[in-house]
């Protein structure tokens, strides 16, 4: 059964090793040249720096980045495409275009159980196409880390693109597609309708799940006085959920009382503006004692990708037990 | 038509009172039936009579909506096909992006009682080549590699759906001789299905007639017509019989 279900994705699996080979070789020959590319312009030690600490010309920094912040991008973009690829050319075709072409009852009348018959063709279409992305995902996240604070990492793991291009993310989005993808071509035995509706349902619940998983892992509490610099809450290391201003007794502030208080103490008393001290002087005097916030450190960073990955795999799970329902049955 | 034959296990196929029901209504209606084993079956009936729909069920593709069938002892379910059945569905299916080498591959791969020698003997039989793409042959060679394929497996039971409807009339009868040549041979029951009676009356020695889900007429040819009434006069007979009765109803 192994035999049958390789040779009929045989050009699929030919496809993805070419997918991998030239992905492969041009993010390698992107890496270099854009390593090279650092050492003539003495950014090396940059990279590995906060931007604020590279003494650096800032020229040469903005030209590296407007230079190299488009190939980089379309490295990220790539691994953001590619569970919703996976989904609409190896998920939605495996099982519609038998069910379309009527070679399920050739394969149903054969002396093989029908899971067995589906155990064999998932196995031979998902584990490939899993390889094919964790490895240009890692070739990838090669190729960002040589660029450093300079690339596109500058902006921490929490934003979108780099949260979904990074630990086990797109793997669990790749599963969930392809689930997605064989079972729809089950339900609706149309390989086009499967493909079609298959990217459209994995884009609306890729979006509708993001930002979920912040909330399901334990945030770490910070509390500043009002008179502390207060830059550190809003580095982008971190995802803040939820910050803003305490008053004597530790309660918060509502958000736009707050910022009328803020405003008001922008005024000296007379109506003039307030010098840096008067204002700090003011705060705690309108109830403004504290700032908090409340985030999720880089530090566990894995967490959020390991909850996000457990959600869509569970969706997936959910899926590939119907596809095998709907197979399964007589009608 | 009674229950009290030879011992079930023995034979090919018994149908109790099945019926099958899709949404657009009952395809077969109280059906029983047996299958003797050692004939060539003709299964006919006109177009919507439940012809595909009794295959179905007998192979386990479908299942009834009442009633039981056995194949050879057992309830067909959705885990593959017994292994002493072959079925070769209406549209021939085949993977058309293999090569007729590997679709006896394919039918070596996924049944365990596979016969490559014999499987290579028909095809071989059949003039067709073995490297060529399933896509790239005519309908009556493919028709053959469906054969070939169903045969390889040594079934003791053969279900044929309309196996020549799209042949021309030379190819129907080279793929009817040597069909009838192997099952003879070999000692296969056979049943084949059609709406056209003729094409197999010099053929089959058993006959099942089906009409709007029913069976109107069923039993070995020569009991059936001892005087030599052709088998065409009997059927158009009962067909007009049925549909007396049923305007009466």
């Amino acid at each position: 059964m192994i035999w049958a279900s390789w040779r009929q994705q045989r050009l699929q699996l030919i496809t993805l090793l070419g997918l991998l080979v030239v992905g492969a070789a041009a993010i390698a020959l992107m890496r270099s040249n854009m390593v090279g590319a650092l050492a003539s312009a003495q950014l090396t030690d940059c990279v590995t720096l906060p931007l604020d600490q590279c003494t650096a010309p800032a020229g040469t920094v903005k030209s590296f980045a407007e230079t190299w912040a488009n190939p980089l991008d379309v490295g990220r973009m790539s691994i953001i495409c590619a569970p919703a690829l996976i989904g609409v050319f190896v998920g939605a075709p495996l099982f519609a275009r038998e069910l379309e072409q009527g070679t399920h009852v050739l394969a149903f009348t054969q002396s093989v159980s029908r899971t067995r018959w589906m155990s064999s063709k998932l196995l031979i279409a998902l584990v490939p196409a899993l390889v094919v992305l964790v490895a240009l995902q890692w070739l990838v996240s090669w190729w960002l880390s040589a660029a450093g604070t300079l690339g596109p990492l500058m902006t921490g793991p929490f934003t979108a693109v780099n949260f979904g291009i990074a630990h086990v993310s797109p793997a669990g989005y790749a599963l969930f597609a392809f689930a997605l993808g064989t079972f729809l071509g089950v339900v609706s035995r149309r390989t086009l309708v499967a493909m079609t509706a298959g990217l459209g349902a994995f884009v609306v619940v890729r979006f509708a799940l993001a930002g979920v998983v912040d909330r399901l892992v334990p945030a770490q509490r910070q509390e500043l006085p009002h008179d502390a610099d207060l830059t550190v809450l809003y580095r982008s290391d971190r995802l803040v959920l939820d910050g803003g201003w305490l008053d004597a007794s530790g309660h918060p502030v509502p958000d736009d009382r707050a910022s009328a208080l803020l405003q008001a103490c922008k005024s000296a008393p007379g109506g003039a503006p307030n010098t840096q001290e008067g204002f700090l002087a003011c705060l705690p005097q309108s109830g403004l004692v504290k700032k908090y916030s409340l985030f999720i450190p880089e530090s566990q960073a894995w967490q959020v990708h390991l909850v996000d990955a457990t959600i869509f795999t569970a969706l997936a799970l959910v899926l590939l037990a119907g596809t095998a329902w709907a197979l399964r049955r007589q009608s | 038509m009674t229950m009290h034959g030879p011992p079930g296990q023995t034979l090919p196929v018994i149908a109790e009172r099945v019926s099958k029901r899709y949404r657009r209504g009952w395809a077969l209606r109280e059906t029983s039936l047996v299958i003797p084993p050692n004939r060539v079956v003709a299964l006919v009936g006109p177009n919507g009579a439940g012809k595909s729909t009794l295959m179905g069920l007998t192979t386990g593709l479908l299942r009834p909506t009442t009633g039981a069938i056995t194949v050879f002892g057992d309830r067909p379910t959705g885990k593959g096909l017994h292994p002493a059945v072959s079925y070769l569905a209406q549209q021939k299916p085949l993977y058309q992006q293999f090569t007729v080498t590997e679709t006896l591959t394919y039918g070596a791969r996924t049944n365990p009682t596979w016969d490559q020698g014999y499987a290579e003997h028909l095809v071989g039989q059949a003039g067709v080549p073995m490297n060529a793409k399933i896509g790239a042959l005519s309908g009556g060679q493919r028709t053959r590699v469906s054969l070939a394929l169903a045969l390889g497996k040594r079934p003791k039971l053969l279900l044929l759906d309309e196996p020549l409807a799209d042949l021309d009339p030379l190819a129907r009868e080279t793929v009817l001789r040597a069909l009838i040549t192997e099952a003879r041979t070999q000692g296969i029951t056979v049943v084949l299905s059609s709406h056209v009676l003729a094409e197999l009356e010099g053929v089959c020695d058993h006959l099942v007639l089906l009409h709007k889900g029913r069976v109107v007429l069923a039993g070995d040819v020569s009991r059936l017509s001892p005087n030599g009434v052709p088998l065409g006069e009997l059927v158009l007979q009962h067909m007009r019989a049925a549909a007396a009765q049923e305007e009466a109803a």
